[in-house]
């Protein structure tokens, strides 16, 4: 049963769930006081041990509803039921599959008893060949079920990953179950001239046919189980370090799911909201006050403290041609930090600069993009971006804003303006040039990295997932 | 499974039907998830973390929990800037003042006979230890949750207000309910006490914190439950206005407003409207007493010209549903 838990466990874990050892350990203990009595208090009490969070539940109740659906619990009560009733027709049935085993042996020859034998040398799973007929032709899927489990676990089917791998897994649990064996007395019994040794075999092979169909539908379910993220996963993995100018339309919807899922991470990360003791200055009137009841003798001391700030950002984002995707990310990463970033203000230009903020915060992300490229589309000019900023915002920026910059710096050769990035620099607390070319393209062309370049603190590269994720979480890590 | 954890695994169930029934006379209306949990931290002897939005009846389950179990409850309120001092346990400065200058008279008698400041000094440490004794310690809720002989219900409410550095704090003492204070030593708890942690979700909870728990989410109430809960806590409201108004308030939680009412408010509601001898829900009636329903204007403005269509619905909704 603790096996049955562990597989559980592992289910849970590829449905994202994270479970620690100890909460594993947990669940154990939680098991053995409740039971499998009853189902829905084995799922409020496991999830209880092991889903810590809302999006864990919802998790926790789909892997529930799959792992469990096909354990005895009420659906194969009616199953017992029925089973009862026929009960001595089965019995002779059994009996019948008995005598056809042993005749289909004997049909064999003498030699047939010793292969018999070596092959039960070779794998254990032929002793069970007999009682797998039994247990098939019975109908029992309990033990059935049961059976296949444990077979699987010799398998490890637990390993699963790709939808290729069905056909493989389903023949090596069948042949761990016996099945080999099975074959043999179905191809005895029809080579045999006997008509009723050729029934028999006819039976056999029916029995064989709903055999393969349940270790099938076996090994799928345990697909969806084991391996239903891993492809996502794979998926998320390449998406996450490919150029974002390359990612194809129909992946959209996984991007905007990642982006929120890196947001995520990065605000549990530094949701922490630190203090730091400013060395050696005593808070006189804290002191003095929380010592009034101790006759004015001083023995507490408040030493001074300064909380740290989050990180005010300005982002000055280029929303033209392939430079547009980048900043879309970007965006959209910046707004869903909300939590950790509380003061972020976003300035979008192509052919004019203008504020885009509310835009964003109020509307979708794809419309707020195409309405941004609507309202600022055009050919590109640094210069009068910078400008515009200028006179909007640069009273903004102050010793704890940092100021992100982010575009090619193509410039369609028009006045760059570089001393205002340098007058943004002087009063900000640090700015940051994002450019999604690689760093061979910059200064080719009409590129006027160049010029920016001494004007900033920092010039990084950035054309994926994975680089916008380290330029935020670095933003984060050095908001003192 | 063998007999014998077949037959526990019976009892088991009949217990948490038995803490159901118990909360039930407490006037805590639940379902089986809230048992189980209760039933389960009970046994592993592990602290419950209740999450869920607020008014659903958090805090009121450890006030129940402790009144079925009898034993008393210790609350510990959360807020920001909360420290060990007013949490765990406290100095009696005062009564060390007075203590040291009892001292300083007699410690002339004390001293006498003393040969050099080496014997002196060695005299007085014999009483230095008895000024941080347990003698002068001041306990706060979790100090006192743990001295308390025959256990106690400790509720930690409102954990996610607390700092970090408090959670983390709290980590030694939910894990093996002890705690160190450094001029005494481990302090064990005498009695494990039942723990109860609640939380808003105003901010994430620490992954350490949460491995140490067991995680109860409590969720808005069906109608179903929600209706027996008016009817044991309202037992003025008849049927069909009990229905009625559960079923208006279940509509007005699918709205997209600010705030939308929790159980609590529902009970204020129900309350108000018999207060006003309703028997029925009507449009006017429910614009009239929409305020207690609803903390905010603009929410109330939003709801304002959908209450005859909401009313309608609600009047469509069944009585009486039983809980099972």
């Amino acid at each position: 049963m603790t096996e049955m838990l562990s597989d559980f466990i592992r289910a849970l874990r590829a449905a994202d769930v994270r479970v620690s050892p100890s909460e594993a350990i947990d669940a154990g203990a939680a098991l053995e006081r409740i039971g499998y009595e009853d189902r829905q208090i084995l799922k409020f009490g496991l999830s209880q041990a092991l889903a810590k969070t809302i999006d864990e539940k919802q998790a926790f109740n789909e892997t529930f509803e799959k792992f469990f659906e096909f354990r005895s619990f009420s659906g194969r009560a009616g199953n017992a039921v029925s089973q009862d009733e026929d009960a001595p027709s089965q019995q002779n049935s059994v009996r019948q599959s008995e005598q056809g085993g042993q005749g289909a042996q004997a049909g064999g020859g003498s030699s047939g008893q010793g292969q018999g034998e070596s092959a039960q040398r070779q794998s254990p799973g032929d002793a069970s060949a007999a009682d797998l007929i039994d247990v098939l032709e019975r109908g029992d899927r309990a033990e059935l079920q049961r059976r296949l489990a444990e077979a699987a676990r010799k398998t490890g089917v637990t390993d699963i990953r790709f939808f290729t791998q069905r056909g493989l897994y389903a023949l090596k649990i069948q042949r761990e179950m016996g099945a080999e064996k099975l074959d043999d007395m179905i191809a005895e019994a029809r080579e045999s001239n006997d008509p009723r040794q050729q029934a028999e075999g006819d039976r056999l092979r029916q029995v064989r046919e709903e055999f393969r169909a349940e270790v099938r539908d076996f090994v799928e379910r345990r697909l969806a189980l084991f391996a239903a993220n891993s492809g996502r996963r794979l998926r998320e993995e390449i998406l996450e370090s490919v150029r974002l100018s390359n990612v194809e339309r129909t992946d959209m919807k996984l991007m905007r799911d990642l982006v929120a899922k890196m947001a995520k991470r990065l605000v549990s990360l530094h949701s922490r909201r630190r203090k730091t003791a400013r060395r050696g200055q005593l808070d006189i009137r804290k002191t003095i006050r929380i010592n009034i009841e101790y006759d004015g003798l001083l023995f507490h001391t408040i030493w001074k403290k300064r909380k740290i700030d989050r990180p005010k950002v300005l982002a000055i984002c280029d929303v033209s041609g392939s430079v547009a995707q980048v900043s879309r990310f970007l965006l959209m990463f910046l707004h869903s930090l909300h939590e950790v970033i509380p003061h972020v203000r976003s300035f979008a230009f192509s052919g004019q600069l203008g504020e885009v903020t509310d835009l964003f915060e109020r509307e979708d992300v794809e419309r707020a993009i195409a309405e941004t490229l609507d309202r600022f589309g055009g050919s590109t000019d640094y210069g009068e971006a910078f400008e515009t900023f200028e006179s909007l915002a640069l009273d903004q920026v102050d010793r704890r804003t940092t100021v992100l910059v982010l575009g090619d710096a193509r410039n369609n050769n028009a006045e760059p303006r570089a001393d205002i990035l340098r007058k943004i620099h002087d009063r900000a607390r640090r700015v940051i040039f994002l450019n999604p070319e690689s760093r061979v393209s910059w200064n080719t062309g009409d590129s006027v990295m160049r010029v920016y370049e001494p004007c900033v603190d920092r010039a990084i590269v950035c054309a994926s997932l994975k680089d916008l994720e380290r330029v935020v979480s670095d933003l984060l890590r050095t908001a003192a | 499974m063998n007999e014998h954890s077949r037959n526990e695994a019976r009892t088991s169930v009949a217990a948490i039907a038995d803490i159901q029934a118990r909360l039930e006379q407490q006037d805590y209306i639940c379902n089986s998830s809230i048992a189980t949990s209760l039933f389960l931290a009970q046994q592993l002897d592990k602290p419950l973390l209740i999450e869920g939005p607020p008014g659903v009846g958090k805090t009121e389950l450890a006030k129940a929990a402790a009144a079925m179990t009898g034993k008393p409850l210790i609350r510990l309120q959360c807020y920001e800037g909360l420290d060990e001092t007013k949490a765990l346990y406290e100095w009696k400065y005062g009564k060390q003042l007075l203590y040291t200058q009892v001292l300083k008279e007699k410690l002339g008698d004390l001293l006498q006979g003393a040969v050099g400041l080496k014997d002196s000094i060695a005299r007085l440490h014999e009483f230095d230890d008895t000024f941080f004794s347990e003698e002068f310690l001041e306990p706060r809720p979790l100090l006192k949750a743990l001295w308390e002989p025959g256990g106690a219900v400790l509720l930690i409410d409102e954990i996610d207000k607390a700092d970090d550095e408090f959670e983390a704090f709290l980590l030694e003492l939910l894990s093996d309910y002890q705690i160190s204070v450094p001029e005494l030593g481990t302090i064990k708890a005498k009695s494990t006490p039942l723990v109860f942690l609640t939380s808003n979700n105003k901010r994430e909870l620490g992954d350490a914190l949460k491995r140490r728990c067991l995680h109860l989410h409590i969720p808005f109430p069906d109608a179903a439950l929600e209706q027996s809960i008016v009817r044991r806590r309202v037992p003025e409201a008849e049927a069909r206005l009990n229905a009625q108004l559960v079923g208006f308030v279940q509509a007005l939680r699918k709205l997209d407003l600010r705030k939308v009412p929790a159980i609590s408010e529902t009970l204020d509601w129900a309350r108000t409207l018999v207060l006003m001898h309703a028997r029925e829900l009507d449009a006017d009636l429910v614009r009239a007493t929409l305020n207690v329903l609803l903390k905010y204007q603009d929410d109330i403005e939003s709801v304002e010209s959908e209450i005859p269509a909401l009313v309608v619905g609600a009047k469509k909704e069944p009585e009486w549903r039983s809980l099972k």
